[in-house]
């Protein structure tokens, strides 16, 4: 190993990771405000068509947009150092206490349905690789194919129709009985139909990946090796090919975090389920510029940790990349030495 | 046939592969039986079915292929009909393997050490943690890997191909097999490697007395390691004996041809023999003998029907129809020439090198010595073959290139600096075929692609013909001349031609490049000129490259290179992916265009043996460094860097006899430095210094 | 046997055997051909060794083209109007008028699903175009241009990535003013295009490294050469699979967006947009508006599936080694 100070190299990371947050905030609070639109509707609502001039420069005043979109922004960065990240127009009270009335339904609905998918789809990879080209290969990689060019809120809206208009067995929307927050059997109730949808949107692609991952290491030479020491398949499969599946899968897995948290606010339209996700589709519509910037950092935010989170995973398990970090050069030749 | 004395037996086995285009027959009504601690070696050219009949034995082989017929007796038992389950307790205890690439077959995210500790605790079930781990550095050491607590944690990509070898040897031997399979275990090494990792395979193999199936398509490898050898064709075995009987009174004519081939057993001014055409599709085989369309003495029955085996002696058996009582008396060929005769021209050399006797006493002790014919021919031959070279030689003129103080070395990621080659300087004349020979990674392929300006030299100048081609301006300038007249061939013929072109139009591109006006008319009736002209057909113009074999694209890339008649080529080991009869006939081709047209050849290669068929001045490079210039003949004489001489002696010879007696010296890498220059010690044989002085 | 068997003719005569031969195999054939069970198992051989080659997406292929030729076609058959409101039967279930039923603001289902499908597929072609585009200049500029610039490149697609897609088609399409068929179709291509680049990107490193290349630089080739001989031929291949999949993606995308309401009007008749209403539809059980243009997206989509998957280069050339 040549020397690399770890403090240099996460200090780097951290680094990077504060930059492209300020560029991230740049880009869309320029974009916020390019936008046409007034964002005063959302603020006073209907009335705000009919004001009169001087009385829409007062407003405008009051909210602090009649300054240069740069002086704005500066105003933005100072406040929201001080964690102070302004008030939402639409609600009318601060973005943070918004959200985090929010957060913690969408963290349920997709941070459960991320695990369902991590743990799913690595069953489904490797049942389908043990198969190869077998039965269950072949029927659970063709109701992969056919899922997957179903569109979410199609899927949904059947969903809804069969099982809470038709048979009335499953409530079809929001979080929660009115008047019932606390009954944890009435959430988990209102969970599952929208968490299928979450899990069987996304845990074909992840299986499919699973499994020609697999596949490929099966057509290494090391895996004949393997068998001609007298490994047996189960153990060839899981000690060896799972294994070095794993960083690849762990990693494209933490990149999915944020893909597959975002992905929910469909189904949270459809289900009418109270979370981020119909939140972030109001802001931007409505020019609610505090409550997007936030909803955008925090997104964007998840999304580059979560990039970095996979970098680092991938580092520090898969030692081929490890090995890369030592420049590649260490090898240890002959009989030397 | 006693069975119970047979530790492996297999009887009419045939091996089929079910693919798209149909059945392919990749083993066909083989037999064989193995005696403990015996080693037998396979030999025949790539895709003969070797490498698949062991697999079959070890039901290692993929689902597409099925055993036909045939039966596999394991101590007497019959073990055909086995099930997956049944074979894991057999591999591995009974039989083992060792793979032909070292650097996949070994799993990349496991350390070495505890790949082979897991092959450990297989075999020797309720074994303690300890144990294992004393039992898997022992194998270390069995193996010959130093220090191997220290290696225990170190993973694959650590070591160098050789060590990884090693460890997959050691994996091998951890269930203490009664077999051991190796197929082509050194063909991806270095040559002084292979010499280590064989004798390593021979020793371990004495010791623990095992069983060795040692698959080659080398024959100086089997010629030192096995007892009995079988020659396999388009998967038929058709020759099989001891290894004296089939390397001193080969049967089949395939053998004679096999053996007729090597450059071992050429003289350096003739054309190797060439088994001519290519090996047989094993999908379609034709009726009669498969081998019959390339047989020079092939009779009428050979197109009509197989033959069936012949015995010679007790051990000795061949399937041509040449042993039948009706055929004609036809005479090996190369009988006659004292191919074979112990006191061979080369095996001199390589002794005299050994034993370290003075080279100028050597020679004239050599005609004293060596009565054979051949000895005699080939050193009065040398002054006649290149006259022309001579009275040239101190003409400077007459240099194409000149290559001074050339330094060059890679950037890996940040800051860190790998040099590949430090300080070589050798001059190329008009009309000479220079040989730069070394080991892998000892920069030569860096040199070639300076001197094609693909990479830009961090020192030292490059002149062609009066250009100075590390001067972006110089280049600039006579770019055309440049780009036309120097040609490059590249070793992977596979990854030099576009896959998604057709050969027409692979051939065309340096002409369309250049919008040349062509002799011919067209472009294409160009290509289908040069194709002609490099022996290959004009029905393949039509064809992709991945239509061709090895040898056909490695034509196709040199007719490419024709195409802009250059004056000068540079040629990266352009032979070395190919099977030995395709090899030869490159050279043979490489041969007869220097001959015809006077090209200036860099020639590059690994292995010395060939150079010495091409090369009128050989280059020896030795970690970055060129540490020895001889004119071919005498660098082969009077060798006097001793890596020159190592390298000489490592080349197995495909003599049993001679082979088996002979010690290896010990090769120990990095052991000369390279310090120094180069100093011309004898007229035109150039040495390092450092070692001139100890000669 | 006769003796002239044993004449020595050497490998001269091959060639004349060799074409014997070739009538003997010939008739051979001829003879297994003939009968009952001879022919029985050449149908099956043949069936067996179809199964192991590449299978061709013939029936999707055949859908696809049917689909894609009604909905160009639409104006020859549809019985009504697609644009024409017949408020006197909103909501009609499906009867013998009106095949599919009728939609809440009593437009034709079966007419207005061939009608509305021109746009979806239209949508889907043109944001593929715009995102391959952009893929294939931004990859192979990426793969082509030195460490630090690549490196450059890549971040700033990955912070593009970060913000979240739905928001971006909101904001670009509140720059872009009222929603139509281009301009939803340039969002959708704009956001979509990552994918298609990280692979043009890895392929234009390796065919850049390949020998081919370095030899045909060595000949003298320029820059706009390799690019348009070595280059572009690999990556084509390479990058149709994605390319095709891009267009089911768009599908998708425009059908989710319109649902959302952030896509195309209800005027301008698709797929997506026709599924708008499905949601009210919903309360009142009126199954078929959702079902039928499901329906129809979905197998168009699986067909494009299929046939792209197809197109893929085949992966598992070589046999397992397990």
């Amino acid at each position: 190993m040549n020397g690399k100070n770890p403090y240099l190299y996460y200090g780097g990371k951290v680094l990077g990771f504060f930059l492209s947050m300020a560029v991230l905030s740049f880009v869309v609070f320029y974009i916020a405000r390019l936008a046409p639109g007034d964002p005063l509707v959302s603020y006073y609502g209907e009335r705000a068509e009919k004001m009169a001039p001087d009385e829409r420069a007062a407003a405008t005043g009051k909210l602090g947009l009649d300054d240069p979109v740069s002086v704005q922004y500066i105003r933005w960065i100072r406040g929201a150092l001080r964690g102070d990240f302004g008030i939402s127009y639409k609600y009318k009270t601060d973005v943070t206490q918004v959200i985090g009335g929010r957060i913690g339904n969408t963290l349920l609905l997709g941070g459960t349905g991320f695990i369902l998918i991590f743990v799913f789809s690595l069953l489904l990879g490797i049942l389908c690789a043990w198969f190869e080209d077998r039965f269950p290969d072949r029927v659970i990689c063709k109701i992969g194919t056919i899922t997957s060019c179903i569109p979410e809120f199609w899927l949904s809206l059947v969903l809804i129709l069969i099982f809470a208009v038709n048979l009335h067995i499953l409530p079809g929307s929001g979080a929660y009985t009115a008047g019932r927050e606390g009954d944890i059997k009435d959430r988990i109730w209102h969970l599952i139909l929208p968490m299928t949808i979450v899990v069987t949107g996304h845990l074909w692609y992840y299986a499919f990946m699973i499994r020609n991952k697999i596949l490929e290491e099966i057509r290494s030479d090391y895996v004949l090796l393997a068998k001609a020491k007298g490994l047996s398949k189960r153990r060839i499969m899981f000690r060896q090919c799972l294994r070095n599946v794993m960083p690849a899968y762990l990693s494209i897995m933490a990149i999915s975090v944020p893909h597959i948290m975002g992905g929910t606010y469909i189904i949270e339209t459809v289900f009418s389920y109270p979370g981020i996700g119909t939140l972030s589709y109001e802001s931007a519509r409505f020019q609610d510029y505090n409550l997007l910037m936030v909803l955008c950092m925090l997104s964007g935010g998840v999304v580059i940790l979560c990039n970095m989170a996979a970098q680092t995973i991938n580092e520090l398990i898969d030692p081929r990349i490890r090995s890369g970090r030592d420049n590649g050069i260490s090898e240890v030749s002959g009989l030397g030495g | 046939m006693h069975t119970m004395e047979n530790l492996l037996e297999v009887r009419n086995l045939s091996v089929s592969f079910d693919t798209c285009e149909g059945e392919v027959k990749a083993v066909r009504d083989v037999s064989f039986s193995l005696k403990k601690g015996e080693v037998l070696a396979i030999v025949g050219e790539s895709g003969c079915g070797k490498s698949v009949l062991c697999k079959s034995i070890m039901k290692l082989l993929p689902k597409a292929a099925r055993i036909k017929e045939g039966r596999i007796l394991a101590n007497g038992v019959d073990i055909t009909g086995y099930r997956e389950r049944d074979m894991w307790k057999m591999r591995g205890k009974f039989f083992s393997m060792i793979l032909q690439d070292p650097m996949t077959s070994l799993n990349p995210t496991i350390p070495v050490g505890r790949q082979i500790a897991e092959a450990v605790s297989i075999h020797h079930r309720g074994m303690k943690r300890e144990e294992i781990y004393r039992k898997a550095l022992s194998l270390m050491e069995l193996v010959g890997i130093e220090r191997p607590k220290e290696r225990y944690k170190m993973y694959p990509w650590h070591f160098s191909g050789g060590m990884r070898q090693r460890c997959v040897l050691a994996i091998a031997l951890a269930g203490e097999p009664q077999i051991l399979f190796a197929d082509e275990p050194t063909t991806a090494l270095d040559v002084t490697i292979q010499a280590q990792i064989l004798d390593l395979l021979c020793d371990i193999q004495k010791r623990l007395g095992m069983a060795v199936i040692l698959v080659s398509h080398d024959l100086g490898v089997v010629a030192r390691a096995a007892d009995r050898v079988a020659v396999m064709y388009a998967g038929k075995i058709v020759e099989t004996g001891r290894a004296e009987e089939v390397f001193y009174d080969p049967r089949h004519p395939y053998t004679w041809g096999l053996l007729r081939s090597l450059p071992a057993f050429t003289r350096p001014d003739e054309e190797i023999y060439t088994i001519p055409g290519m090996p047989p599709t094993l999908f379609n085989l034709p009726k009669g003998d498969a081998f019959a369309s390339r047989n020079e003495y092939a009779l009428a029955i050979d197109y009509k029907e197989e033959p069936p085996m012949f015995q010679i002696s007790d051990t000795h058996y061949a399937a041509t129809w040449l042993l039948d009582i009706r055929a004609p008396k036809v005479k090996n060929p190369a009988a006659g020439r004292g191919t074979f005769a112990p006191d061979g021209y080369r095996q001199i050399y390589i002794r005299r090198s050994l034993s370290g006797e003075d080279a100028r006493e050597g020679a004239s002790a050599e005609k004293v010595k060596s009565g054979s014919f051949l000895s005699n021919a080939s050193s009065a031959a040398v002054p006649q073959a290149r006259p022309a070279v001579c009275a040239e030689e101190r003409n400077e003129n007459n240099v194409i290139l000149d290559v001074r103080h050339l330094t060059h070395q890679f950037k890996m990621g940040k800051g860190a600096v790998v040099p590949a080659v430090n300080d070589i300087s050798f001059q190329i004349r008009k009309g000479e075929v220079f040989g730069l020979v070394g080991e892998s990674g000892c920069g030569k392929s860096t040199v070639a692609r300076c001197v094609m300006n693909i990479y830009r030299p961090a020192g030292g100048s490059i002149w062609y013909q009066g250009i100075d081609i590390c001067d972006e301006k110089q280049v600039r300038k006579h770019r055309k001349m440049l780009q036309t007249r120097r040609q490059l061939i590249f070793q992977d013929a596979a990854g030099g031609l576009n896959q998604r072109m057709k050969v027409a139009r692979i051939i065309e591109e340096p002409m369309r490049i250049h919008h040349v006006k062509t002799p011919r008319g067209s472009y294409r009736g160009e290509a289908q000129f040069q194709m002609k002209y490099v022996g290959l057909d004009a029905s393949y113009l039509n064809k992709y490259p991945s239509e061709l074999s090895g040898g056909m694209r490695q034509r196709a890339a040199i007719a490419r290179a024709l195409s802009m008649e250059p004056e000068f080529l540079v040629a990266d080991e352009p032979i070395a992916s190919l099977d030995v009869s395709i090899q030869a006939q490159i050279i043979n081709l490489f041969k007869h265009l220097q001959k015809e047209h006077g090209f200036t050849f860099l020639f590059i290669a690994h292995d010395l043996s060939v150079v010495r068929f091409l090369c009128d001045r050989v280059g020896v490079m030795y970690r970055g460094r060129l540490v020895e210039v001889a004119p071919t003949e005498k660098l082969f004489k009077t060798p006097l860097h001793p890596y020159t001489k190592a390298l000489l002696s490592a080349i197995p010879v495909p003599d049993p006899r001679l082979e088996k007696a002979r010690k290896l010296p010990d090769f120990e890498e990095e052991k000369w430095s390279v310090d120094g220059q180069l100093v011309e010690k004898q007229p035109m044989h150039f040495v390092l210094e450092n070692h001139a002085e100890q000669i | 046997m006769e003796d002239k068997w044993f004449e020595l003719v050497g490998r001269e005569s091959a060639s004349r055997v060799l074409s014997e031969w070739e009538e003997d195999r010939a008739g051979e054939r001829d003879r297994a051909r003939s009968g009952f069970w001879g022919s029985f198992w050449q149908k099956i051989n043949r069936i067996k060794i179809r199964k192991k080659k590449r299978n061709r997406p013939v029936l999707s292929l055949c859908l696809l083209l049917i689909v894609m030729a009604g909905c160009l076609g639409c104006e020859l058959f549809i019985p009504k109007d697609p644009l024409y409101m017949d408020l006197a039967n909103y909501a009609h279930e499906p009867c013998r008028e009106f095949w599919f039923g009728t939609d809440t603001m009593g437009r034709d289902l079966f007419s207005m699903i061939w009608y509305g499908g021109r746009i979806s597929l239209l949508i889907g072609l043109t944001a593929t175009a715009v995102s391959t585009l952009i893929a294939v200049i931004f990859g192979a500029v990426s793969g082509l241009s030195p460490r630090w610039l690549d490196a450059l490149l890549m971040r700033l697609s990955e912070i593009l990535l970060s913000v979240p897609g739905l928001l971006l088609v909101v904001l670009l399409q509140a720059v872009l003013g009222k929603a139509n068929v281009w301009s939803i179709s340039f969002v959708i291509g704009i956001t979509g295009w990552m994918g298609i680049a990280k692979v043009v990107r890895t392929e234009t490193k390796q065919i850049r490294n390949s020998e081919y290349v370095t030899a045909s630089k060595c000949m003298g080739g320029g820059f706009f050469h390799v690019l348009w001989n070595h280059l572009a031929p690999n990556f084509i291949s390479s990058i149709m699979f994605m390319v095709v999949m891009n267009v089911r993606s768009a599908i998708l995308s425009e059908s989710t967006l319109s649902f959302m309401g952030i896509g195309l009007p209800l005027d301008i008749i698709s797929w997506g947009s026709m599924l708008t209403l499905a949601d009210k539809a919903l309360l009142s059980g009126a199954w078929w508006m959702i079902l039928f243009p499901g329906a129809f997206l979905i197998v168009t989509l699986v067909c494009i599936t299929n046939i792209g998957s197809a197109l893929k280069d085949g992966a598992g050339s070589r046999e397992s080694n397990l």
